[in-house]
């Protein structure tokens, strides 16, 4: 008697063979230097896979890194002026905010209230904390940029 | 709360209006930030100066705020958005139909109740519309759970772009005391007051209420 396969494991062979295809012509493509090899589908995949790896965006690059420098004293007012400082960069704590939301959604970081303070209003703190798939992220998209400009002459070293 | 007489207070129109943009969670500790930088910047460069530079922040985390809220759930804010304005199409006549059956009941000039018609006639139904557009505001919040400022405002720009548009498209058509920009915006002003309004209450009622707040 023959066994029949499981839908899933067909499809997810064929997802291991589409995207190994893909990689694959990308690889080609490169070596040719020319983009000409690679068909639409197999461009729709490439942005697929990376869109389904989620890499970071510049400014949640910026705000994940601020927190990991900054360890368990990580807050809004502490992530902002960590940022200013070494980015001389001015944001406002809405933008902040809305990062550290959104990369907490992600799993990114954890966030704990603290307690209320008389210069706060009364209000309490909330510490942000990179979780280990924040790091992960960080890393990937610290290795994605490294492997981008690896042998590029950047403007400011070619004097 | 925790406050002490000598302590220069930030402005609470600015510090009300990051309430209303952010979470209950987000609120607490987005003024609880502005709060300790604002302290600091007064105590560096005074208090004129501090209320600017909280002012100015509160503006750009409003903003930012609400463009997060969008980015988040653009869809199902759509949907609530075009649900708002399904509502104001359907239950647009309503005003105008309640106080036409009001009036037919009253004979003006053979009763003593001649002052409240003319009073009917004249202020019935830009009042009566103000009512509905602020029960508009507040199903449209009460739908948008967590972003109800975000859902009305957003409600308000585009009825505001479409009655503008309008507008400029047959200005030429008007009679003339309507072609006055100001004497055809205050109804309208005052029609998506009544919105943000009811968005505002929904607002306020949940965040009275603790465990309400559904914001993810």
């Amino acid at each position: 008697m023959r066994l029949r396969k499981n839908p899933e494991d067909h499809s997810k062979h064929n997802d291991h063979n589409k995207r190994s295809h893909a990689l694959s012509t990308m690889s080609r493509a490169n070596s040719e230097s020319s983009l000409k090899a690679l068909d639409y589908s197999n461009l729709f995949y490439i942005v697929y896979l990376m869109s389904s790896r989620d890499y970071l965006g510049e400014f949640e690059h910026v705000v994940l890194l601020a927190v990991l420098r900054l360890d368990d004293q990580a807050y809004g007012v502490t992530v902002r002026r960590e940022i200013e400082a070494r980015t001389k960069r001015e944001v406002s704590i809405g933008a902040i905010y809305a990062t550290l939301d959104r990369l907490e959604g992600k799993g990114y970081l954890r966030s704990r209230a603290g307690d209320p303070t008389p210069e706060r209003g009364g209000r309490s703190k909330r510490f942000f904390r990179v979780t280990a798939q924040g790091v992960a992220a960080v890393n990937r998209t610290r290795h994605a940029l490294r492997s981008l400009t690896e042998g590029l002459e950047l403007l400011g070293s070619r004097s | 709360m925790m406050q002490t007489a000598s302590r220069p207070l930030p402005p609470h129109l600015a510090a009300w209006f990051v309430e209303l943009s952010a979470s209950a969670e987000q609120s607490e500790s987005i003024l609880g930030d502005l709060a300790e930088e604002f302290s600091d910047v007064a105590s560096k460069s005074g208090v004129v100066s501090a209320r600017r530079w909280y002012w100015r922040q509160s503006v750009k985390t409003i903003f930012h705020l609400a463009g997060a809220a969008l980015r988040s759930a653009p869809w199902p804010l759509t949907g609530i958005v075009l649900m708002g304005f399904v509502l104001k199409w359907f239950i647009a006549r309503l005003p105008e139909q309640v106080i036409v059956a009001l009036l037919r009941t009253q004979r003006p000039y053979s009763n003593l109740h001649y002052v409240l018609y003319v009073w009917l006639v004249t202020w019935g139904i830009p009042i009566l519309r103000v009512v509905q557009m602020t029960l508009i505001g507040c199903i449209v919040a009460a739908v948008a759970n967590g972003k109800e400022i975000v859902a009305t405002v957003v409600l308000i720009v585009i009825s505001s772009v479409i009655v503008g548009s309008n507008f400029c498209l047959h200005v030429l058509d008007l009679p003339l005391q309507t072609k006055i920009p100001w004497a055809f915006l205050v109804p309208n002003f005052a029609n998506w007051m009544g919105i943000l309004t009811g968005g505002i209450l929904v607002r306020q009622i949940r965040s009275a209420s603790p465990h309400q707040d559904a914001t993810p």
